[in-house]
């Protein structure tokens, strides 16, 4: 297959759904990030993590599939954050707002120590 | 299983500068990745455009700044097929006595040469097209699965 | 570059890179610009900066300028100067592009409630190189100028 497989792994830690993105996030991801975030959901989780890896890229269609995972989270009124991403694209989420919405950790450590620490609601 | 893979062609021309032959190696390399080679196949590509681009630079236009070398990839489901084409203004000729990689190393004949001499290590088949009436036109070819096992002493031309 | 004695070189280099239109081809594009940008001595957030727009810019010829037809070839110039990059990029134009599209900025306030996530190609462009220019290209299709200043 020439797509760009991106592998999605899914993982609890500590009370976190981390969802592992391995590879480039571009049109192709949708159905299996999409799916990935449902399982999660489905099994209860309160705090979605998503993990990326730094030398993979996000392009706009990606950006557009996570937008539209924010959307379920604010509905499913669940707590999403996002870990491993390069310095360029953490300024990119920054730029098109999601950091209003899920909130930018350098690593999988520090976002579970954020989610710890927010858990006041 | 057997994967069908769609077959792709990519065009691209750089200038006959030395330093170029880094972008048209990047730009092959990330070619035959998404055409699904592996890795270490991609990175043994690379040397090899390398190299056949100095030749088209140093020797096929004989570091002209204003010509140009250009790079055809073409792509199916059973190999990976690049060529790279000068301007010729010196054509190839084929050395009477081509040397082995022992020889060369024993100080026999020139440096010059060796840098086929390593491609033909790295690739599956390499060679110029001696029909090319518009300058050099050098050819490397990447096969999917090794169904031939490689000779690493095989001489190109 | 300038005090060359023995050769008059040309103001500018041209790298011609011509790629089918289906989508992941774009890497091909993004890898060449980013190799070149980082020859000629950008850092990195610039040469990211410049990958993401040419890999916005690419993915756009590819999906309306091409409509995704394999067959059809998207154009990408590199132009080497002295204190800049520029990369255009060229479809053969199916689909011509909406100059309102151009302009418009989007605002994920508004996008949370459509069902359309989508439009931030264009944006980034914008937001992520230093001039762009949409135009119509000289075969006939869309074409993306966009250029990157060297600071020394």
């Amino acid at each position: 297959m020439l797509e760009d497989e991106l592998n999605v792994g899914i993982r609890q830690r500590e009370g976190v759904a981390i969802i592992d993105l391995m590879g480039d996030v571009t049109t192709f991801a949708e159905e299996k990030i999409n799916s990935a975030y449902r399982e999660v959901t489905e099994g209860g989780a309160r705090y979605v993590l998503l993990n990326f890896r730094q030398n993979d890229y996000i392009n706009s269609a990606g950006i557009a599939i996570l937008i539209g995972i924010v959307t379920e989270v604010n509905r499913n009124n669940q707590k999403l954050a996002v870990s491993g991403l390069s310095q360029h694209f953490q300024k990119i989420f920054r730029m098109v707002g999601l950091a209003q919405y899920a909130e930018i950790y350098q690593d999988e450590d520090e976002a579970l120590q954020g989610f710890k620490s927010a858990t006041t609601a | 299983m057997k994967t069908t893979y769609y077959s792709a062609s990519m065009e691209l021309s750089i200038p006959s500068e030395l330093g170029y032959e880094v972008i048209a190696r990047d730009a092959v390399a990330a070619f035959a990745l998404r055409m699904g080679f592996t890795h270490e196949r991609v990175e043994d590509l690379k040397t090899a455009l390398s190299e056949a681009c100095i030749n088209a630079i140093e020797h096929g236009n004989m570091l002209a700044p204003n010509l140009r070398v250009n790079v055809a990839c073409m792509c199916d489901n059973d190999r990976l097929l690049v060529e790279i084409h000068d301007q010729g203004l010196k054509h190839h000729t084929p050395a009477q006595m081509p040397l082995s990689m022992a020889d060369k190393l024993a100080g026999l004949g020139s440096m010059r040469g060796m840098g086929l001499l390593l491609i033909g290590q790295l690739m599956d088949e390499a060679g110029f097209d001696p029909n090319s009436q518009d300058g050099n036109r050098f050819h490397l070819t990447l096969y999917r699965q090794h169904t031939v096992e490689h000779v690493p002493s095989q001489r190109t031309e | 570059m300038s005090n060359n004695k023995s050769e008059t070189k040309p103001l500018e280099k041209i790298i011609e890179l011509r790629l089918p239109s289906r989508l992941g081809y774009e890497r091909v594009a993004m890898d060449t610009a980013s190799s070149l940008a980082r020859r000629m001595g950008f850092q990195g957030d610039r040469v990211d900066a410049l990958k993401t727009a040419v890999s916005e810019a690419v993915t756009n010829a590819i999906e309306h300028g091409n409509q995704h037809d394999a067959a059809m070839k998207v154009v990408v110039l590199l132009t080497v100067r002295d204190d800049e990059l520029i990369v255009s990029v060229a479809d053969q134009g199916r689909q011509l592009l909406d100059q309102n599209n151009v302009t418009r900025t989007p605002h994920i306030e508004d996008i949370l409630d459509k069902s359309d996530k989508g439009g931030w190609g264009i944006w980034l462009i914008r937001e992520l190189v230093d001039e762009v220019e949409f135009t119509t290209a000289p075969t006939g299709g869309n074409q993306v100028r966009m250029v990157i200043h060297l600071e020394r």
